[in-house]
């Protein structure tokens, strides 16, 4: 493809259209495929300032890599795959690097409706947020609110959710609801370590510390009516967040399938540009092996948000009555780190979302039947204390990003620079005085998540939607956040 | 001699320094302690870790996910080793501390970028943690 040439740094891009730039796989050696991005030229300067276009390059080396190493808007630097890529590999023998999947396998959103507005909830927000961060435990460890036996973990590895149903934890509604049904096929939890089992054992149920939150919103804009109307969205309705993952359990499975591929890719003749991207044939008995980790780590995950959602529900009906906790409906629930198998123009590929959200569009049987018409339901959380979407798969990313958009506003400066700029207790206090109620243990930790740390969130939507991967349904205001 | 942290867009990256090999892995517990120590003060714990890995920059990513593991499923706040002995690619240390509630921050050490090597009359090493 023709195109304006423009340097960026130590690359030089080639402009494809409007919001999508290529560096030709002939830039680099090793490169099989050129490394794209979707972006506005006011993001790639941003994406520019980290290496996360040099991770872009390493990941187009990989073997088996096909059609382009892609990147979305809230790209950033992350540990051998840039945080906001995508890389599929041909089947059967193309590679899978659990690096590709990250530590928190499965990290991803959850978006619950409740049965009033805002206005109708009126003076009893703290309370609700108040009760919330004493329903969610941040970060516990072994004292987590579900203590798992080792069968019953192994159950909920292997069904995920719907292991809880029998416990009263998970409706069946919320299954259908979940990306994949809550299930990833081929769990195999005699895959995962000691120290992964040991890890996961107590912490089902919490939200874990870093980015992880909990969100109560108001439907700010509705630009969808179609969409808002299927996903069951109002101006001034209520929605609540979750944004957590596989927690220690996952980070272990991750740790053990790196480091054994790390041993056997000289075996395989993969030459690595970085030791973590170490991969392995999804054919292999490694690859095997830890694609049925990662699915037992994700229907982990799943289960975490689904047993998060049961505190929240719990809370509601403490603080609005237990009419309105059974009226607590779930949107969806999709993954933001995960592998999988799917097809597109007749090929079956392993798809590698690192910090990106599957975007199926309307039609898709991969998706719920009541959203059919609409198409998957996205959730692209902002910074603490700015704004989220709610966005609709689009045809556009079956044909240009894998069925694939991007999951967040991605981080713009680095941890240590937003401790730098601004005190947790100030932070706190500006957000209070916008009306944000804060329950946060850690002022360290909520000034490392400051919004001036991430890119503009509207600024990356806006980029998605003009490439046509996801189609703007709702925009949503925090009015309370408990995290990790 | 000693660690610092280096600007990451995303993740914490790490530099340590020191005049010994063995002297990298205390910096490295020094550096894993700071990031999830609470500052509260709980009963004195020790353990002992022995680990064997394929090269020494393998053995030190080793080093601090096992660290990183006792911290969350024993509660265990690393302070500092009373004992470190690196011997081919195996490490056997004895690791002294306390029982707290450590932050959950660290995901994991990673491979991305690592290094371990001698220069002049020192040690240096650098790793990314997923946090």
């Amino acid at each position: 493809m023709g195109g304006m040439r423009v340097s960026f740094s130590t690359f030089e891009l080639v402009r494809l259209d409007e919001t999508l730039w290529e560096i030709p796989a002939g830039l680099r050696p090793g490169m099989r495929v050129p490394a794209r991005i979707f972006a506005d030229a006011e993001l790639l300067d941003a994406i520019v300032d980290d290496r996360s276009l040099e991770q872009l390059v390493n990941v187009a080396t990989l073997p088996g890599v096909v059609e382009a190493a892609l990147a979305m808007p809230d790209i950033h630097q992350g540990y051998g795959f840039p945080v906001g890529g995508v890389a599929a590999t041909a089947l059967p023998d193309g590679v899978v690097s659990p690096g590709g999947v990250g530590y928190d396998i499965n990290c991803g959103v959850r978006l619950l409706v409740l049965p009033l507005a805002e206005t109708e909830l009126g003076k009893r927000r703290e309370a609700l947020v108040h009760e919330l961060s004493r329903a969610i435990p941040a970060g516990a460890g072994r004292h987590g609110p579900l203590g798992l036996a080792t069968e019953e973990l192994d159950a909920v590895l292997t069904h995920g959710p719907r292991a809880l149903v029998t416990r009263g934890l998970c409706r069946e509604g919320d299954l259908d609801l979940t990306e994949s049904g809550g299930c990833l096929p081929g769990a195999d939890p005699g895959m995962i370590s000691d120290h992964a089992h040991a890890r996961g054992a107590g912490q089902l149920g919490t939200l874990g510390a870093g980015n992880h939150f909990v969100e109560l919103q108001r439907v700010e804009c509705v630009f969808d009516p179609v969409g808002a109307g299927a996903f069951g969205l109002q101006e001034g309705g209520l929605t609540v967040l979750i944004h957590s993952g596989s927690r220690g359990l996952g980070h272990q499975v991750c740790t053990d399938y790196v480091r054994k591929m790390d041993s056997v890719a000289e075996r395989y003749g993969i030459v690595l540009r970085d030791r973590q991207l170490a991969c392995a044939p999804a054919s292999s008995p490694e690859g095997r092996a830890y694609l049925a980790a990662m699915a037992a780590a994700a229907n982990f995950a799943f289960a975490n948000r689904q047993a998060i959602a049961h505190a929240i529900r719990s809370a509601v009906a403490r603080v609005l009555g237990r009419e309105a906790a059974a009226d607590t409906r779930q949107v969806y629930d999709v993954a933001h780190n995960v592998a999988k198998v799917e097809s597109y123009g007749g090929r079956e590929v392993l798809v590698h979302r690192k910090g990106a959200t599957r975007a199926f569009p309307a039609g898709s049987s991969e998706i719920p039947a009541a959203y059919g018409r609409a198409g998957q339901p996205v959730f692209i959380p902002g910074s603490m204390g700015t704004a989220s979407f709610v966005l609709a798969g689009e045809p556009g990313s079956m044909e240009r990003s894998f069925g694939t958009t991007c999951h967040g506003a991605g981080r713009s400066m680095s941890r240590t620079q937003a401790k730098k700029r601004i005190g947790g207790a100030e932070l706190r206090r500006q957000l209070e005085g916008r009306g944000i109620v804060v329950r946060c243990p850690s002022n360290r930790g909520l000034a490392e998540e400051a919004p001036f740390a991430y890119k503009d969130v509207d600024r990356v939507v806006d980029v998605v939607e003009r490439a046509g991967l996801a189609r703007r349904v709702a925009r949503l205001v925090p009015i309370g956040v408990v995290k990790g | 001699m000693g660690y610092c942290f280096v600007d990451h867009g995303g993740e914490v990256e790490v530099e340590l320094e020191s005049s010994s090999e063995a002297g990298i892995f205390e910096e490295a517990l020094g550096a894993l302690a700071e990031l999830v120590s609470t500052g509260e003060g709980g009963a004195a714990a020790a353990h002992e870790v022995e680990l064997g890995s394929r090269d020494r920059a393998l053995l030190l990513v080793d080093w601090l996910n096992e660290l990183v593991f006792l911290a969350e499923v024993e509660q265990f706040v690393p302070e500092g080793v009373d004992s470190i002995e690196l011997a081919g690619d195996t490490l056997h240390a004895s690791v002294r501390g306390r029982r707290g509630r450590p932050r959950h921050l660290v995901k994991a050490a990673t491979l991305n970028r690592l290094d371990l090597r001698q220069e002049g009359d020192g040690w240096h090493a650098r790793v990314v943690l997923d946090v």
